[in-house]
C-alpha cells in the first residue's frame, strides 16, 4: 500500500499545462514527469469556484444537496475522516479560507493548517506554496520517522494562481519581457478591471492573462519543489500523487473574466493527473470523470470502504470505472458579489454533449465539446438529443421539480 | 518553575542568544536611543526579546529604549501584572497605547456595536482603507476591522506621536507563514496613515522550541499562563487554552501555536474579500 498526497493548485486552466496541449513551456517539470501519469483529458469539475467544486473534491458531494452550503454539513463525509477511521494518518495544509476550519473542513486531519491565523498582504492575500510545500515537508518528515509508519494521506493547495495576480517580476520576463507593470499598477487591475468584470480592452485582458500565466511558472516550481522533498525522503517511490484543481478560470472565453458561476469548459474541465511510481509508460483516458471521484479514488487506495455518501467511484484501477456522467451546480453569480436576486445553475455531461440550465432566467444551453471546444453554438433547439440530456440533468436534481430553488445567500454565513 | 524544560542543545541556545544580543548592538549604532521602542507584549516571545535588550544594553553600558504595550480593550489580568514585575526587573516603564477614539464610543463595552460615522475622520480613514462598507462593527479587538484600529492604528499613532524611527518587535520565523521573508531590520514604508519606520526583529531565527529552552537557559521569568496551559496569548475573549499541559511540554512541532486562538468571522470575511470575494 502506498502513501497518498493530494495535490490540488487553485484556479488552474487546463489549457495552460503543456500535457493537455500548451506549447508555451509553463509547465516544465510537470511536463518532465509525464511518463510516470495518467493524464484525464475529461475531467469536470462539479463547480466553478471553490465553495463549488471542493465538496466534490473532498466530500464527493454536490454543492447545493445538504441545504444551506455555508458550512459543511455534518451530512458530508470528508475523506480525510474516512482515511482517519481507517486508522491512517492524516493531514492539510492550504490557504483558500472558504475551506477554513470556520466553515468546517478541518474535520478529520491529524494536522490541519488553513493559515487563517497569519498575516497576509493585499497583493498576496494567502500563504505561497512554498510556504505550504515546507509545512507539508516537516510534517512527513517528522511522521515518517517513527518505525514501521502505516502510510499517510496528505493533502496541500497552492493559492498562488489566484487572483489578484501580482507575480514577482522574474515570472513575468518568462512570458513577455516587454511587461514591465509596477506591483502596484498590477493591483490596480485587478482592482479596476477584474473585479468590476471589465471586457471591453482585449489588450487588458490578454495582459491579465499573461500575469496568470506568470504565476503559472511559479506553481511549476512549487510542485517541482513538492516532489524533490518526496524524492529527498525517499517517498516518491510509494507514493501517488493525485494533481488536480477546483476550476479553472475565464479571459474573456465567455464574456467575463474571472470565476463565477457558469458552466462553460474554461471553468469546469480541468485538469487531473494521476502520478504513479509504478506506471510503465504515460496513460491517456478520455472517459468523462468527475471530481466526485477523487475522495473515492483515495478510500480505494486504502482499501477502505466507500461510504455511502459518496457518490463517486474510484477511478483506479481504470479498467473497472463506469462513466455514467458528470453533474454539477453552484450559484449563478455573474460579478465577483453575489447578488440575492441569483439562482442556482447546473450541468450535466455525457460523452462530448454538456447540457446547462440556468434558473434564473430558465436559459438552456448545449454544446457538441468535439466540435465546438469553445462552446459558441448553442445546439438545445437544432439537437435531437436535447430533450433526453435534459431529463438527465433534471433526475440529478432531487429538488427540481418542486419548482423551488434554494435561495442562498452566500455573503450572510 | 515546577515542570523544567530540557535544553537539548545548550550550546545552540548560547549561540543563538549571542546572535540577537549582536543584532540589538547594530540597532544601537543605526538609530538614536530616543527614535527606538520597544514593542511589549508580555508574552513568551517578546520577554525573551526584552532579556536580550537588556543583557546587550548591561554590555553596551546603554539605557533600554521606550516600551509600549498595545491595550486592544481586553487584555488577561496575569499580562498586566507579568509587565509591572518586568518593568520592575529591567527598570522600564511600559507605556500603554490604546484608541480611546473607538472604545470610548462602546465605553469599553466587549461585543458592543461600534457606528462608523461617529468615529474620528483617522479611524473612519482607516476603515474605508479595508473596504469595509458595513455601518457598524463590533468592538473586538481580534475582529477584522477591530484588529485594524485597536492594534495596528494605535501603533501607528504611537509612531507618529514619538516620531519612532524603529522599534523592535518579538516576531519570529517559524511563527507564520507571511513571517517568513522578514529581516532583522525590517523597512515599513510610510504612507498617508503612518510614518516611514524600520522594525528591528533581533528574535527571527528562534524557533518556538527554542524560546522555551532560551527561557529556562537564561532564566527569564515565564507567564503564570503558559504555566497553565496557555500556547499564545492573544485578547482574552478569544484566547482558549487546549490543554493544562505547560506551553513548553506541549507538542510543538506536531500541533498549532495558535490553535487556542479563535477564527472569527469578519477574519474569514477579510481574506476572502482580498481574494476578490464578497
Amino acid at each position: 500500500m502506498k502513501n497518498v498526497i493530494l495535490l490540488t493548485i487553485d484556479t488552474l486552466r487546463k489549457d495552460v499545462l503543456g500535457c493537455y496541449g500548451n506549447k508555451d513551456s509553463l509547465t516544465p517539470f510537470l511536463d518532465s514527469v509525464m511518463d510516470k501519469c495518467i493524464v484525464f483529458d475529461n475531467h469536470q469539475s462539479v463547480g466553478p469556484y471553490t465553495q463549488a467544486s471542493f465538496p466534490g473534491i473532498l466530500t464527493s458531494s454536490y454543492f447545493l444537496e445538504y441545504g444551506n452550503p455555508q458550512k459543511l454539513s455534518a451530512n458530508r463525509t470528508l475523506v480525510s475522516e474516512v482515511v482517519k477511521k481507517g486508522g491512517f494518518a492524516t493531514a492539510g495544509f492550504h490557504s483558500n479560507p472558504y475551506l477554513c476550519e470556520f466553515f468546517g473542513w478541518n474535520r478529520g486531519w491529524d494536522q490541519f493548517y488553513d493559515s487563517m491565523q497569519d498575516q497576509v498582504t493585499d497583493m498576496v492575500p494567502y500563504i505561497a506554496g512554498d510556504m505550504i510545500n515546507k509545512k507539508a515537508s516537516d510534517w512527513m518528515g517528522n511522521y515518517t520517522k517513527q518505525p514501521d509508519y502505516k502510510p499517510f494521506f496528505l493533502w496541500a493547495h497552492y493559492m498562488d494562481v489566484h487572483e489578484p495576480y501580482v507575480p514577482d517580476q522574474g515570472y513575468i520576463d518568462k512570458i513577455d519581457t516587454s511587461i514591465k507593470l509596477t506591483k502596484d499598477e498590477m493591483f490596480t487591475m485587478f482592482k479596476e478591471v477584474l473585479l468590476p468584470r471589465d471586457v471591453s480592452d482585449p489588450a487588458k485582458i490578454e495582459l491579465l492573462r499573461k500575469l496568470y500565466c506568470a504565476h503559472v511558472i511559479q506553481v511549476d516550481e512549487y510542485v517541482k519543489e513538492f516532489f524533490g522533498n518526496l524524492e529527498t525522503s525517499g517517498l516518491l517511490d510509494n507514493t501517488v500523487v493525485i494533481i488536480t484543481t477546483d476550476h479553472g478560470d475565464e479571459f474573456g472565453d465567455h464574456a467575463s473574466l474571472s470565476h463565477d458561476g457558469k458552466m462553460y469548459s474554461e471553468l469546469v474541465n480541468v485538469p487531473l493527473i494521476i502520478h504513479d511510481p509504478d506506471l510503465k509508460e504515460s496513460k491517456r483516458v478520455d472517459t468523462v470523470v468527475s471530481g466526485v471521484d477523487v475522495s473515492p479514488t483515495i478510500a480505494n487506495l486504502f482499501g477502505l470502504d466507500i461510504p455511502d455518501n459518496f457518490h463517486g467511484q474510484p477511478l483506479l484501477p481504470l479498467e473497472n470505472y463506469k462513466s455514467d456522467g458528470c453533474f454539477g451546480e453552484a450559484i449563478g453569480k455573474l460579478a465577483h458579489k453575489v447578488q440575492p436576486t441569483d439562482r442556482p445553475v447546473h450541468f450535466y455531461q455525457e460523452d462530448n454533449l454538456r447540457i446547462t440550465h440556468r434558473i434564473e432566467d430558465d436559459k438552456w444551453e448545449m454544446y457538441d465539446i468535439s466540435k465546438d471546444p469553445k462552446e459558441r453554438d448553442n445546439i438545445i433547439e437544432s439537437s435531437k438529443k436535447s430533450e433526453d440530456m435534459k431529463n438527465k440533468l433534471k433526475s440529478k436534481i432531487n429538488w427540481y421539480d418542486k419548482g423551488d430553488s434554494p435561495v442562498i445567500n452566500l455573503i450572510n454565513f | 518553575m515546577s515542570e523544567k524544560m530540557k535544553i537539548r542543545n545548550p550550546e545552540k541556545i548560547k549561540e543563538k542568544l549571542a546572535k540577537s544580543i549582536e543584532i540589538v548592538k547594530e540597532a544601537y549604532k543605526k538609530y538614536d536611543l530616543k527614535d527606538m521602542a520597544v514593542a511589549y507584549t508580555g508574552g513568551k516571545d517578546s520577554t525573551l526579546m526584552l532579556y536580550i535588550i537588556a543583557e546587550a544594553c548591561k554590555e553596551m553600558g546603554k539605557e533600554l529604549p521606550q516600551q509600549f504595550c498595545i491595550d486592544e480593550g481586553d487584555v488577561f489580568d496575569e499580562i498586566i501584572d507579568f509587565i509591572k514585575e518586568m518593568d520592575i526587573k529591567y527598570g522600564t516603564t511600559t507605556e500603554y497605547i490604546h484608541n480611546s477614539d473607538v472604545s470610548q464610543l462602546v465605553a469599553g463595552k466587549l461585543g458592543a456595536p461600534v457606528k462608523v460615522s461617529e468615529l474620528n475622520d483617522r479611524n473612519q480613514k482607516e476603515i474605508a482603507r479595508l473596504d469595509y462598507d458595513k455601518d457598524e462593527f463590533p468592538y473586538e479587538p481580534e475582529s477584522y476591522v477591530g484588529n485594524h484600529l485597536m492594534k495596528t492604528v494605535s501603533v501607528n499613532m504611537y509612531i507618529d506621536d514619538k516620531k519612532i524611527k524603529a522599534f523592535f518587535e518579538g516576531i519570529r520565523w517559524d511563527e507564520q507563514g507571511a513571517r517568513e521573508s522578514e529581516t532583522y531590520f525590517s523597512p515599513r514604508e510610510g504612507n498617508e496613515f503612518n510614518l516611514a519606520h524600520d522594525r528591528i526583529c533581533p528574535i527571527l531565527h528562534f524557533t518556538e522550541r527554542e524560546v522555551w529552552e532560551a527561557h529556562f537557559y537564561a532564566d527569564i521569568p515565564i507567564n503564570i499562563l503558559y504555566q497553565q496551559g496557555y500556547r499564545s496569548l492573544g485578547a482574552k475573549v478569544t484566547t482558549k487554552k487546549l490543554t493544562d499541559v505547560p506551553a513548553w511540554l506541549q507538542d510543538m512541532e506536531n500541533t498549532i501555536e495558535r490553535g487556542g486562538r479563535r477564527q472569527d468571522k469578519e477574519g474569514v470575511m477579510g481574506r476572502l474579500r482580498k481574494l476578490g470575494y464578497m
